[in-house]
């Protein structure tokens, strides 16, 4: 398990991180989420030691991280960097070498891995020659050459096409697979939605909401009913307890109390309930609850 | 170390290849091979045609033949002036003996071909005179056969003292050359890796020193190869021309000099120009911000100059003795003139220790400044 563990920084009088604390399993995907500048880069660089923190922790299973620890996670850092000159297998290779692979054991993870990203054809190019989206997929594979034990990806979906999208989400579903943790930021709140056994929230350097997805969902999602009558007679919700907006047939009840079935018994009473729920928000709409 | 050694090699591999490198290694080398060509094209010749023109000239032969000494001499006969004009002009004599009293040539007479002509002159003429004075023509050859003067020196050997300059000027300017490229190269990886962001993955994996080093060694390890191509040339051409058996005593010594000095010199260079480097971020910030190096290397270049000509100067002896002027001053003292034991001793424990600093100095402002991007980082911060 990896820790965050109260991370304070400040540049000058501003803070860039104000006790962020989060905490990801193995075999967990922790989608990263908060608006720019709200501090996820500067999390995860101090999560891979090429920042330090002024306060605070990072620990895997109770215990301090170390160069060694880190050597063999994968990282992609927000600001994509390659050597521009130099042939995409042998980058990939030097890179898995740096991490402690041998020569040949970096051969051909470099082999394999440029099989899967489809990037044996281009292979033997510098990666000037290639295109933005197939340079992204090099820097994946840096990530990924030393089979790393646990991953860190800073926006790792931005500029990608929908197919692209798709094949390195199945990549770090994979992993995922394999019991390693994968933590990424993303502004792609849909994804981190599919895709994340859970999510944290950063806003102004503060975490203002974390958990599993449905844990989310259903804490921000309190209070808040869907019904559907068909049939009843126009205004029958006006007496409901709460706040309540109503359109068409449906109704909307904010500021419920309890469990909700003083409502029911009325919407029955109303005429034929199709649909009574609590109202699930989508990661969009608590992302905008938490950050404003 | 393992780390150090993967990022030299990568540095040899992906350096190492380029058409840069390749055709810097051809084009230092022919220069060099041809520098040493050079004194064979101006120095005169040392084999030289006179012709004698009229029978009295014929009486120089003997004498002509017996001074020549060293000096390859072929000695032509003509029936009368006019044959002996015609074959100057032609260019197939460089002069004549018209009579057995005056010169032809074209133009002037070259000094070493006038002082023999002049000598067999003087024997010929003083012989002909004592015999015509009535003294046995053979007890007069006897007389005077004269053994020449054996020369001895009491100071320093100067027989070489203007090879060993030339030598010493050839020395600092490749050791220039080498020195300044090889630490912008890696002033400029350092820029490349900074800009780009790829530090920032390298150095999850490796620490700041090994990646510094390894692309100290790499880049050197390139420099290195390129200053034994420019020995192995310049010397393999003074074998060519046969300028090799006129080359000083200890050539060994100053090759071995020439390598040890510079490793120093460029450990020394290239560990400043990657601090340097690593304080910007982009390459147009690169040329200001290296300019304190390229001006120390530029008046250590200066003082090596100037130590090349006059190798004996107190300047020079001083100079020689200090970091970083040492690395290239102290060999080309070396190349050019005799250098006490202590001395040489002295200057290479100073520029180590000086070496040792920077190097260490320069991993400080390295790691503190390479993953700082976006503005310069002023390098009063990085030290701190």
């Amino acid at each position: 398990m990896i820790e965050i563990d109260d991370l304070h920084k400040r540049y000058g009088d501003k803070a860039a991180l104000d006790g962020v604390t989060f905490s990801v399993r193995p075999g967990e995907m922790f989608g990263f989420v908060g608006a720019n500048g709200a501090g996820k880069t500067t999390t995860m660089r101090i999560l891979m030691g090429v920042l330090t923190a002024d306060s605070g922790s990072v620990r895997r299973d109770g215990k301090a991280l170390t160069f060694d620890d880190r050597r063999r996670f994968g990282y992609m850092p927000e600001e994509r960097g390659l050597y521009q000159k130099m042939k995409v297998a042998e980058q990939v290779e030097y890179f898995g070498r740096l991490s402690g692979l041998t020569a040949s054991g970096a051969k051909k993870a470099t082999g394999d891995l440029l099989e899967r990203l489809s990037l044996t054809e281009r292979a033997n190019d510098t990666v000037d020659a290639l295109s933005l989206g197939n340079q992204q997929r090099v820097q994946l594979a840096v990530a990924l050459v030393h089979d790393p034990e646990a991953l860190v990806l800073d926006e790792p979906f931005s500029g990608l096409d929908p197919l692209a999208v798709d094949s390195l989400a199945e990549v770090l579903a994979e992993r995922r697979a394999a019991g390693v943790p994968v933590i990424f930021s993303s502004h792609q709140l849909d994804l981190v939605e599919r895709l994340c056994d859970s999510v944290g929230i950063i806003s102004s350097g503060r975490m203002v909401a974390s958990g599993t997805v449905e844990e989310l969902r259903d804490r921000e999602g309190r209070g808040l009913l869907r019904v559907v009558v068909r049939g009843a007679s126009p205004g029958w919700a006006a007496s409901l307890p709460g706040e309540v907006v109503e359109k068409d047939d449906e109704v909307l009840v904010a500021g419920v109390d309890g469990d909700g079935q003083e409502i029911l018994r009325l919407a029955v009473n109303a005429g034929k309930v199709e649909h009574f729920g609590w109202q699930r928000p989508t990661l969009t709409e608590i992302f905008r609850e938490a950050v404003a | 170390m393992n780390g150090l050694w993967l990022v030299a090699r990568r540095e040899i591999v992906t350096r190492g290849r380029t058409k840069a490198f390749i055709i810097g290694l051809v084009v230092s080398a022919v220069l060099v091979a041809a520098l040493a060509f050079l004194p064979k094209l101006f120095s005169g010749p040392d084999s030289y045609t006179v012709g004698l023109a009229g029978a009295q000239s014929q009486a120089l032969r003997p004498a002509l033949t017996g001074a020549a000494g060293d000096v390859e001499l072929t000695v032509r006969e003509f029936p009368d002036e006019a044959g002996a004009s015609a074959a100057i002009t032609a260019g197939d004599i460089d002069a004549a003996v018209v009579d057995g009293r005056r010169v032809l040539a074209d133009g002037e007479v070259g000094r070493e071909l006038g002082l023999l002509l002049e000598s067999a002159n003087q024997a010929t003429q003083t012989q002909r005179q004592l015999s015509e004075a009535g003294l046995d023509p053979a007890k007069v050859t006897e007389a005077m056969r004269v053994a020449p003067l054996e020369h001895f020196s009491i100071g320093a050997d100067t027989r070489y003292s203007s090879l060993r300059t030339g030598i010493a000027s050839l020395l600092v300017m490749v050791l220039f050359f080498l020195l300044i490229f090889s630490s912008m190269y890696v002033a400029m990886g350092v820029v490349e890796e900074k800009g780009s962001r790829i530090v920032e993955i390298l150095l999850t994996s490796v620490r700041p020193w090994q990646l510094l080093g390894g692309k100290i060694v790499g880049l050197g390890a390139l420099a290195l190869v390129n200053l034994v191509v420019i020995i192995v040339a310049g010397l393999g051409s003074t074998v060519v021309t046969g300028l090799a058996a006129d080359l000083p005593p200890g050539m060994t010594g100053i090759v071995l000099s020439a390598l040890f000095w510079f490793v120093l010199g460029y450990a020394f260079f290239s560990a400043m120009a990657a601090a340097l480097g690593s304080l910007v971020s982009r390459h147009e910030d690169a040329n200001s911000v290296l300019t304190p190096m390229t001006m120390l290397m530029t008046v250590t270049y200066l003082v090596a100059y100037f130590a090349a000509i006059q190798p004996s100067s107190s300047i020079a002896r001083i100079l020689s003795l200090v970091p970083p002027f040492s690395s290239m001053v102290m060999p080309v003292r070396m190349a050019g003139g005799e250098v006490l034991a202590w001395e040489i001793a002295l200057a290479a424990v100073l520029m180590l220790l000086a070496t040792v600093g920077i190097l260490m100095l320069g991993a400080r402002v390295y790691s503190r400044a390479v993953l700082r991007t976006g503005a310069r980082v002023k390098l009063s911060e990085a030290v701190r």
